[in-house]
């Protein structure tokens, strides 16, 4: 398909029904947003990213996916930052309580990194594989439509092939597309996804395309250069839940909430009591939380985590090790976004390979290699 | 399309309009409320087992896990045993007989007594640790025969501190031994005065390893008394405690309640002593 | 031992000193000793050269064993029956602030000091004690190095239990701790 096919894919998406949605440039970042055609797509755009800073810059072509990931993931359309859980009306008989049809909308998203592909397959697993199903995330889950775009390039924060879940797309798609300096390479993942590619200016790749999307995407697996070595991560980390090391990062965390709120997986919400001027309606609005708020924990009037050090273990052992335990996977794929919009650029794989050559305790080590691991990283 | 659909399954926000039907002073800063569920069909269906929770909700204040404190045989109501501790309990305690709130539940793993028939059993409670014990006591007194020796060490800070105190003499002549004991005694009280963990240390067990703790209270208290447990030949994995953390959805989708890899809300709050033991006594976690 | 749906005053008190106690044979009190958690860990030999520096007391409810400030001789370990602890403070009265059951070791510092009663005894209930000499059990131990480390690593673990419960009861867990489960 050549570049211009994608105007005809964001129009047959959206005269299915679909609100389309996808990257675009807001506040000098790449964000997600509804995209009505091309033209709202970061064209010749591309992001220079390392532990604290991002920075979007000119490309030297007109790639309109030469970018990696920015801080919005999906997880806000099928997760949303607010939702309306339940309502309470105040009558005759006294308090009757509803729960609202969840929103019949349909997304599709155009640009799903393979990464975030693992994000979404792991956030069915808390929303939809437990005992307990979230009504707002399963409709809006079994609706979405979903376009992955292979990587053809990565960025130093990336670290996706140390958590097996990138950088090329496999599965879990309706349709994937691969860049290239001629066009798209289509691949078609599902039913739904061949009825769409039915309506699109496409014709048979050729054996030289078909390797060219090949170089691109091995551009992208090449440039990683970021590891986690999660060889008995799990056990490392709850091993060490009293090592000293929690408390060295709790110098430099904020405790500021970005890496929750950027991470793809993170799922901490709580429940706030929202009523209408005559206190006879009140709306129960669900909304993102953070385990690094500290009223997060709150119990029966105190914190039970109650330092910064506790909150930073908290989000890091579970993130990378009791959520085998829970869901099967780790909670971590790749993304790099924490490491990215930290503002103080703590980095996990450089924390996780600090804990793993300091394991016992061992204090003047603890020093030593962490020099060595910035030297590392440098 | 890419997902994991499944058929329509039940809301777990969906919230029962509740009455109260009946207060109940207990001790002090403590009172027992049961609320009735409205709809008819919602009623004649409701269960629970011995050690669930209920959410209960005020509307324009928030909601509020409450352990069920109820005979689990008993229908029309459900009563919850509450200590009067912030907003939500505040204003649970001042709703007039025949109000409405909400009700979502129940929700939590409860006691599992069915593993355990023919075992003997100690029960540790402290304070209001009493009341999600209270349903596992109502069973084992209508199931008295399936069970050996059963023992119930209850402490409390002060004589008046005693939750229930007025059951005591039914539930010993229902075939429990029951062990009263107060922190800080004084002359009109004449009963056992020390920590339950005295009294369990010197608790008469015939075969310890067929023997089944359970407790709920503060977690210093089950921590040590699952020690002594454990000392004295009970199984560790015999031994089940009651924790608890902030919970907000009850459903395990919100991660307020996450204790190592659990959240209490799904996966207890009720824990074999084995499961939680290496994380119990790591600060802060 | 339950103590459910009982209200009696224990303000009556009477003395056992002398008559009450009564004597027994060694082979008895031997076999009241041995059945007791405090025996766990001796040796029947052991406890056998104990139970001659001993005899046994029995006393009805209500009955002072001893006096906080008082120096006694004997150290009791209860077979049966209940002993409260108090402590006399002026203007408040005797606060009781234990109470020892079967097993238990009561008036120890007979045996690891001079003997000056750091609280007041008194039985709840019908009570039988194993009243051994605590300047016999010294002799012994000083004599017997093996009974004497033995002895005293027990009468240790004892009191780190009563230490336990003790600090427990201190930290007014029921009072700081809101124990309202799930809440």
């Amino acid at each position: 398909m050549l570049a211009e096919g994608l105007d005809t894919l964001i129009r047959a998406l959206a005269e299915d029904g679909f609100q389309v949605v996808g990257p675009t440039i807001d506040q000098q970042a790449i964000v997600y947003g509804e995209i009505k055609a091309t033209s709202d797509l970061p064209r010749g755009w591309t992001d220079l990213q390392e532990a604290g800073t991002y920075r979007l810059q000119r490309r030297e072509d007109e790639a309109y996916f030469g970018y990696v990931v920015g801080s919005h993931s999906w997880k806000k359309y099928l997760f949303p930052p607010v939702t309306l859980v339940a309502s309470a009306d105040l009558g005759e008989n006294g308090w009757r309580m509803q729960t609202p049809e969840p929103d019949p909308v349909k997304y599709a998203f155009l640009g799903v990194r393979a990464c975030e592909l693992a994000a979404i397959r792991i956030q069915d697993q808390v929303f939809l594989g437990g005992p307990f199903v979230d009504p707002t995330y399963e409709a809006r889950r079994s609706r979405a439509f979903i376009v992955a775009v292979n990587c053809t390039q990565a960025a130093p924060t990336c670290f996706c092939t140390s958590m097996n879940t990138g950088p090329r797309c496999d599965s879990d798609f309706d349709l994937a597309l691969t860049e290239t300096s001629s066009g798209f390479l289509i691949e078609i993942g599902t039913d739904a996804g061949q009825v769409i590619a039915a309506l699109l200016p496409v014709r048979p790749a050729n054996s030289t395309e078909i390797d060219q999307a090949e170089i691109a995407r091995q551009r992208a697996a090449d440039q990683i250069t970021r590891r986690l070595d999660t060889d008995g991560l799990r056990d490392l980390l709850m091993n060490n839940l009293r090592h000293p090391h929690w408390e060295e990062i709790a110098q430099r965390c904020l405790s500021c909430t970005n890496c929750t709120m950027v991470c793809p997986t993170c799922f901490c919400s709580s429940v706030s009591e929202v009523p209408d001027l005559t206190g006879e309606h009140v709306d129960r609005e669900r909304h993102w939380d953070s385990c690094f708020n500290l009223d997060f924990s709150n119990m029966n009037g105190s914190p039970t985590r109650n330092s910064i050090s506790s909150r930073y273990r908290q989000w890091m052992t579970h993130k990378l090790a009791t959520w085998h335990d829970q869901f099967g996977s780790s909670g971590c794929v790749g993304c790099g976004r924490c490491i990215t919009w930290c503002p103080v650029g703590i980095d996990l794989t450089r924390e996780v390979v600090a804990l793993r050559d300091t394991t016992g305790n061992d204090l003047s080590r603890l020093s030593d290699s962490n020099a060595e691991s910035a030297e590392a990283n440098r | 399309m890419t997902s994991a659909i499944t058929a329509p399954r039940f809301d777990p926000w969906r919230t029962h309009a509740v009455r109260v039907a009946r207060k109940t002073p207990e001790v002090p800063g403590v009172f027992t409320c049961d609320l009735a569920i409205q709809e008819a069909t919602v009623a004649s269906t409701y269960r629970f087992a011995p050690g669930q929770f209920n959410m209960l909700y005020i509307p324009g204040l928030g909601e509020i896990a409450i352990s069920i404190c109820d005979d689990p045989q008993s229908r029309g109501s459900v009563a919850h045993t509450i200590r009067i501790a912030g907003n939500v309990t505040h204003a649970l305690s001042e709703l007039a007989v025949g109000s409405t709130l909400g009700l979502r539940g129940p929700f939590g793993v409860g006691w599992p007594i069915d593993e355990y028939r023919g075992r003997d059993l100690v029960l540790v409670a402290g304070g209001i640790g009493l009341a999600p014990l209270r349903p596992l006591i109502c069973h084992l007194l209508a199931h008295r025969q399936e069970f050996g020796e059963i023992h119930l060490i209850m402490g409390a800070r002060e004589p008046s501190g005693l939750l229930y105190s007025a059951e005591y003499s039914a539930w010993q002549d229902g075939g429990l031994n029951v062990y009263p004991t107060v922190d800080r005694g004084d002359d009109s009280w004449p009963g056992h005065i020390g920590m339950v963990t005295a009294i369990l240390d010197r608790l008469p067990l015939c075969r310890p390893a067929e023997t089944v703790m359970m407790s709920c209270g503060p977690e210093t208290m089950m921590w040590y008394a699952a020690q002594i447990a454990i000392d004295r030949g009970v199984r560790p994995e015999s031994v089940y405690v009651s924790l608890e953390r902030n919970m907000n959805c009850a459903i395990g989708l919100c991660g307020h309640c996450q204790f190592g890899p659990q959240f209490l809300c799904k996966d207890g709050p009720i824990f074999s002593y084995n499961r939680v033991a290496s994380i119990m006594k790591v600060a802060d976690l | 031992m339950s103590n459910v749906g009982r209200k009696q005053p224990v303000s009556i008190v009477t003395v056992y000193k002398g008559n009450t106690a009564m004597t027994m044979d060694q082979p008895n009190l031997l076999k009241m000793l041995c059945a007791t958690r405090f025996a766990e860990g001796l040796s029947h030999e052991h406890l056998a050269c104990l139970c001659r520096a001993g005899r046994l007391v029995r006393l009805s409810p209500n009955q002072l064993l001893f006096r906080e400030g008082d120096t006694e001789d004997e150290v009791f370990v209860i077979s049966s029956g209940h002993v409260r602890l108090a402590m006399n403070i002026p203007g408040r009265g005797d606060v009781p602030f234990l109470t020892a059951g079967p097993g238990d070791l009561v008036g120890w510092s007979g045996l690891i000091s001079d003997g000056r009663m750091t609280a007041t005894a008194t039985t709840v209930d019908e009570t039988t004690l194993i009243a051994l000499s605590g300047k016999r059990l010294q002799e012994l131990c000083n004599c017997e190095k093996d009974l004497g480390y033995v002895l005293l690593r027990r009468v240790a673990q004892v009191l780190s239990q009563r230490l336990l419960s003790t600090r427990l009861q201190m930290l007014d867990l029921f009072e700081k701790e809101q124990t309202q489960k799930v809440s």
